[in-house]
């Protein structure tokens, strides 16, 4: 049974694992910048059905990482394999399987919501009449009905997410990748994509989302990685991976806690001014 | 708090100078015009000293200065943060005070001081004795406080809507009668001005109306007071004053308002249909039909079609304003148009920016890639042959050569074929990101990015070569009856133009197959 209000369009079949394999698999992924290792050799394996989280601090590797899996950053060395296809050596197949919401989501802000999600899908090849029911239903599911044929300009930062992965998800794709997909975004829209992430995995299908939000991660995701300086300090189901401890502790204890620096606050908070 | 501000304007002046080298630069040649203009304006009003025209000229260029302080906040809103009272909106300032600092921090830095400088001109030319000196020196000091205090007023009025994406339109639309301007005075007035049609007779009674505008009233009192009519200079002076202070006291409402008043500037546009056009025609369609829209909805893509209207023309001027035109300048008019109409597009990745990765993600083989550039390339086909049809037979009218518009025309057709055929090429080849840099609304290439000047100059190069051949066939065959040069002039150009077109789209395509994360990395690199 399905979330109320977020069911998925009827052209989004179900899918279920095939042997329940992983869905994404990464093996020593390497980039740097310069003498920057920004990602040094990280392993994963996401299983079908998954919704997995990439959590890490600022400039860990997250958005490199998710770049180079989703075939828009050239990796140094690696493999990523993608529903059984390597995106660098079949970039073809493996790009029609996969959806993508870019951390800083920039639409093409001179069409409306809606023409924006008919050129993403007709970019993908489907029919026209296909992808403008398509378009509509999920214009409905995101609560951007209102909006559809006001220009993506004038969206607010939810609304451009949440057109932003309609247009991720307008070819039906089996494998999501979210950067960031909540940050900025108010509770009610970040409702709404949460629930309709959670019924998008149900069907068989994968996400694998970097986010800042521990609380969020610990919610909704089932499988938790934590990236800090370019590497994979922990993997696992999110109950292995919090150990009996909060998500954000298990992180903090991981990562290591910032320097606070808060010594020479001594005038903040006293009657002086 | 006056010193607060100005020496804020001062940090943000340095600060802006050591962001990188491309604003040591900019800020190097703005000082440098700064001082051009100030020896301009004083040269040029100390050299009407006794001529009959003296004060209509003195009135026409304070009046250009007062449009000046008009329109120039507009386009350096985002760089001076001074001129937008929301940066001021969280502080406890009292709102008569932060007036005369903010009107002080607007004396700061080089224009205001070139302004100064090159009206105190006035004092040689159009002033005569001590009481014209004087009223000189106070009629400047108004005019300038005038500019200063409307500039303010207009500022803190538009800033809801100069903040918003209507008002960073607004500033493209504005490069277009300024750029036209620019060509009018570099281009046409010296050719006008040589042939002896423009000379100072021709400002007599110019100021028949201007008179009673702020600037007028400020050349009036000097002209007043230089005769001995030191009553009439007074009192317009006074006027002048009067105006000032209304002027001060509309702006001192409007900023109090502004201060306490949350920005609502946040309307939206809604479009008519819901539907993409050219549906039936695949990814070449898709893709067409964004860059349609694009073209029709983006003030920077119209902005370039104006802007290459604009260049054809004053390439043509000589042919149009000289009293014995050659008939070939309105051939040259046409290639540069041509030339523009795709160097203008020869970034097309780098201009999408980071919505590329819908593209990069969705179109991956070479024949994906075909019907991508094919799609954007047909789109400014379509914009450019009416628009080059027009211009060519227009300015070959104007020349007075109304059948120089046939070949005008051909040589404009093969231009463009080539010319769409490199910015095509030099889109998937040579791509560097763009940014919008506060003070300029038009897209600049990125800090670092030294191909774009590859770019143009390779594209214009291309396009006047592959222009030759029609170019020669255009001046050979002027003997042939019309009936038949003008149809296979213009039917073998159109041909010509169109193979090289498509042969830029089929090279493009193959060069960009195997790079695409690296063009998608330039368009997430731009800051549009």
């Amino acid at each position: 049974m399905g979330v109320p209000g977020t069911e998925l369009p009827r052209w989004h079949a179900e899918r279920k694992p095939a042997g329940g394999g992983p869905a994404i698999v990464v093996r020593a992924l390497r980039k740097s910048f310069g003498p920057k290792d920004a990602v040094a050799g990280i392993d994963l394996e996401i299983g079908a059905g998954s919704l997995a989280g990439l959590v890490g601090p600022n400039g860990a590797g997250k958005t490199t990482s998710l770049s180079m899996m989703t075939g828009l950053l050239r990796p140094d060395g690696g493999q990523i394999v993608i529903n059984g296809l390597d995106v660098w050596e079949d970039p073809v197949a493996a790009k029609a399987v996969m959806g993508v919401v870019p951390s800083e989501v920039r639409l093409f802000d001179r069409l409306s919501g809606a023409e924006m999600l008919e050129y993403a899908g007709r970019l993908r090849g489907l029919p026209t009449e296909e992808v403008r029911s398509r378009a509509t239903q999920l214009l409905d599911v995101l609560d951007l009905k209102a909006d559809a044929r006001r220009l993506v300009a004038d969206y607010s930062t939810g609304m451009r997410k949440k057109a932003a992965l309609g247009c991720a998800l307008i070819h039906n794709p089996s494998a999501l990748f979210l950067d960031e997909p909540l940050e900025g975004v108010d509770p009610i829209s970040a409702d709404v994509i949460r629930r309709l992430l959670t019924r998008y995995v149900s069907s068989g299908s994968t996400v694998l989302f970097s986010s800042h939000v521990m609380e969020l991660v610990e919610q909704v995701c089932d499988h938790v990685s934590i990236i800090d300086k370019g590497k994979i300090v922990a993997t696992g189901t999110t109950d292995q991976v919090r150990g009996g401890k909060t998500l954000q502790q298990a992180f903090v204890d991981l990562v290591g806690p910032r320097a606070t620096g808060e010594e020479g606050l001594s005038w903040l908070g006293s009657s002086s001014s | 708090m006056a010193r607060l501000l100005v020496q804020l304007k001062l940090r943000l002046l340095t600060n802006a100078l050591r962001s990188s080298t491309a604003a040591k630069v900019s800020f190097i040649i703005s000082t440098s015009f700064a001082v051009l203009v100030a020896v301009g304006a004083f040269v040029s009003l100390a050299l009407l000293r006794g001529t009959a025209t003296s004060v209509d000229l003195t009135t026409v260029i304070f009046t250009v200065f007062a449009f000046g302080w008009l329109i120039l906040p507009i386009f350096v809103f985002g760089l001076d943060s001074t001129l937008d009272p929301a940066t001021l909106q969280p502080y406890p300032l009292r709102t008569r005070p932060l007036a005369v600092g903010l009107l002080a921090a607007s004396a700061a830095g080089a224009w205001p001081v070139a302004n100064v400088i090159g009206l105190l001109g006035v004092t040689v030319g159009l002033a005569k004795g001590g009481l014209g000196v004087l009223f000189a020196v106070l009629a400047v000091a108004l005019q300038v406080l005038f500019c200063m205090v409307l500039a303010r007023f207009v500022t803190t009025g538009m800033a809801g809507l100069l903040r918003s994406r209507r008002g960073r339109d607004l500033g493209v639309f504005l490069v277009i009668p300024l750029f036209a301007l620019y060509e009018f005075f570099a281009q046409v007035v010296p050719r006008v001005a040589a042939e002896g049609e423009i000379n100072s007779a021709s400002f007599n009674g110019f100021d028949a109306w201007m008179r009673w505008l702020p600037p007028g009233l400020a050349a009036h009192a000097i002209k007043d007071a230089s005769e001995g009519r030191a009553g009439t200079a007074l009192l317009r002076l006074a006027i002048l004053a009067a105006v000032i202070v209304a002027l001060g006291l509309l702006w001192i409402r409007s900023l109090g308002r502004a201060l306490v008043t949350t920005d609502t500037s946040a309307r939206s546009s809604q479009v008519r249909n819901t539907a993409l056009p050219l549906a039936r025609y695949g990814r070449a369609g898709a893709v067409a039909a964004r860059y349609w829209i694009y073209q029709r909805r983006e003030p920077m893509s119209l902005a370039y079609w104006a802007l290459c209207a604009v260049i054809m023309a004053a390439a043509s001027a000589s042919a149009i304003f000289g009293k014995q035109p050659h008939p070939a300048i309105v051939l040259t008019g046409a290639v540069f148009g041509a030339a523009f109409a795709g160097g203008f597009h020869a970034n097309a990745i780098g201009l999408t920016g980071p919505p590329f990765v819908y593209e990069a993600l969705a179109l991956t083989g070479r024949r994906d890639l075909r019907a991508y550039f094919g799609g954007e390339s047909i789109v400014l086909g379509v914009i450019a042959v009416p628009l080059l049809t027009a211009l060519s037979f227009g300015l070959a009218a104007a020349a007075r050569k109304p059948l120089e518009g046939v070949a005008a025309t051909a040589v404009a057709l093969a231009a463009l074929g080539a010319s769409l055929g490199m910015s095509t090429i030099f889109s998937a080849v040579a791509a560097y990101p763009m940014e919008k840099r506060a003070g300029n609304p038009m897209a600049q290439p990125a800090s670092g990015s030294g191909g774009y000047r590859f770019s143009v100059l390779g594209n214009l190069a291309v396009t006047a070569l592959a222009a030759t051949p029609v170019i020669l066939a255009a001046i050979f065959t002027t003997s042939l009856p019309e009936p038949i040069r003008a149809p296979v002039l213009l039917a073998g150009a159109a041909a010509y133009g169109f193979a090289l077109a498509v042969l830029g789209v089929r090279i493009a395509a193959a060069a960009a197959e195997q790079k695409l994360p690296e063009l998608y990395q330039v368009a997430l690199r731009s800051k549009l």
